[in-house]
């Protein structure tokens, strides 16, 4: 666990003795209720974990490195962008990969793109978000993300 | 029957159990990878939801829903958009830590914009991460990209509440997760506690309580079962399947 994560611990730790000091009653109301939510989602959390795995073994995050590096920028750019939002990589693999590209002098505008739906459109956790905020918000929320990722790709295209 | 609610309630965990099965059988090198691939993104759920569990509680428990409209509901303007931006940063975990958290502000009392917000800061702003990107991609890199992101996040969430409205968000939250309360009415004797404790919910029909079920969504609940142990006949029962 890094520094930050555990910093979280600490903090959320000392706000739950707090409340728990303030009010023993409200903060067990609080938890059979925070208990029930979470309850409903560990399972489809634990299921989306392991698609996640499957994706992984099957599009490397080593992939990546043929669409980035392809001629074609506009294609590259929207290929780029559906793999960031089917895969899920860790920021700490994803920022080295994408940047060892960039230092080559790959175009920067795919590489921007699959940094952005990577994070903010999420494929494989459509079912949960759907399951939890309906399939209206669910769709809006990564439909927009999809685009603002190509537009803010494109603008920096622009910019650097 | 108990078994087959469990079934239903986890489809994607059984489905996705039923590949592995499949996969092991065909491809056995494949299927240990992907479990492999698995156990990093297992210790991280591990590492961050009992850290939300902890802070949905506090949430709920400590701040009220006064608070919570005045800085992040409808009227709490750009002001509410800054401030839900910065609790989306200053996250930690991957964007399903988001939803328990983003969920319990919503029935609490957040607009459907800041929802958003929260929701794509969380995702895309990480003060680790951002650190991460300067090393890799350069400082201009990061601070443009860092740029235009909060300029889309902002955009997209105006958009967004403009598209669904916050009532509509909450019966599709609600529906499905739905609590039954009833009131056994030859057990209730008519003496309005509970009408006098939570107006919202109940009100008083000839003598008997009668309840409102539009009215039994989550922000509700606390007090709901408050009245639940109340009544003085314990006509009022809650159920939780």
């Amino acid at each position: 666990m890094d520094i930050y994560t555990l910093s979280f611990w600490g903090i959320s730790i000392a706000l739950m003795g707090l409340s728990v000091v303030k009010s023993k009653e409200k903060t067990f109301e609080a938890m059979k209720k925070s208990k029930h939510m979470m309850g409903n989602m560990i399972g489809e959390i634990i299921g989306i974990i392991f698609i996640i795995g499957i994706v992984l073994t099957f599009i490397p995050p080593e992939s990546i490195k043929s669409v980035l590096g392809s001629d074609d920028t506009t294609l590259a750019t929207i290929i780029a962008a559906i793999a960031g939002s089917v895969t899920l990589i860790p920021a700490f693999v994803a920022f080295p990969l994408v940047g060892s590209f960039v230092d080559v002098g790959a175009s920067i505008v795919p590489a921007v793109a699959f940094l952005t739906t990577l994070t903010m459109v999420g494929v494989v956790t459509f079912p949960l978000e759907k399951k939890e905020f309906g399939v209206k918000f669910a769709l809006i929320r990564n439909v927009f993300s999809f685009i603002a990722a190509l537009l803010i790709a494109a603008v920096m295209g622009v910019i650097l | 029957m108990k078994a087959k609610t469990i079934l239903k309630k986890n489809k994607l965990l059984v489905l996705v159990a039923l590949v592995y099965m499949g996969l092991f059988i065909v491809m056995p090198e494949k299927a240990s990878l992907a479990i492999k691939n698995s156990v990093y993104y297992l210790i991280e759920m591990f590492e961050v939801l009992p850290v939300i569990f902890l802070l949905t509680v506090v949430i709920e428990a400590m701040i009220p829903k006064e608070w919570i409209i005045k800085h992040f509901g409808e009227k709490s303007g750009f002001l509410g958009n800054i401030l839900s931006l910065i609790l989306g940063s200053i996250s930690a975990g991957p964007i399903y830590a988001a939803f328990p958290i983003s969920k319990m502000l919503l029935t609490k009392g957040a607009s459907v914009p800041n929802i958003v917000i929260i929701l794509s800061s969380w995702a895309v702003i990480k003060i680790p991460m951002l650190a991460n990107e300067v090393k890799f991609l350069g400082v201009s890199f990061m601070g443009v990209r860092w740029v235009l992101t909060v300029i889309a996040i902002l955009v997209m969430a105006w958009l967004t509440g403009k598209l669904i409205n916050r009532k509509e968000l909450l019966v599709s939250i609600t529906d499905k997760a739905k609590p039954k309360v009833g009131i056994n009415l030859d057990y209730c004797i008519g003496c309005g506690i509970c009408v006098k404790m939570l107006p919202e919910v109940y009100e008083m029909i000839d003598q008997k309580a009668f309840i409102r079920l539009e009215q039994v969504i989550p922000g509700n609940m606390v007090l709901i079962h408050k009245t639940v142990e109340k009544c003085p006949t314990q006509a009022i029962s809650i159920n939780v399947d």
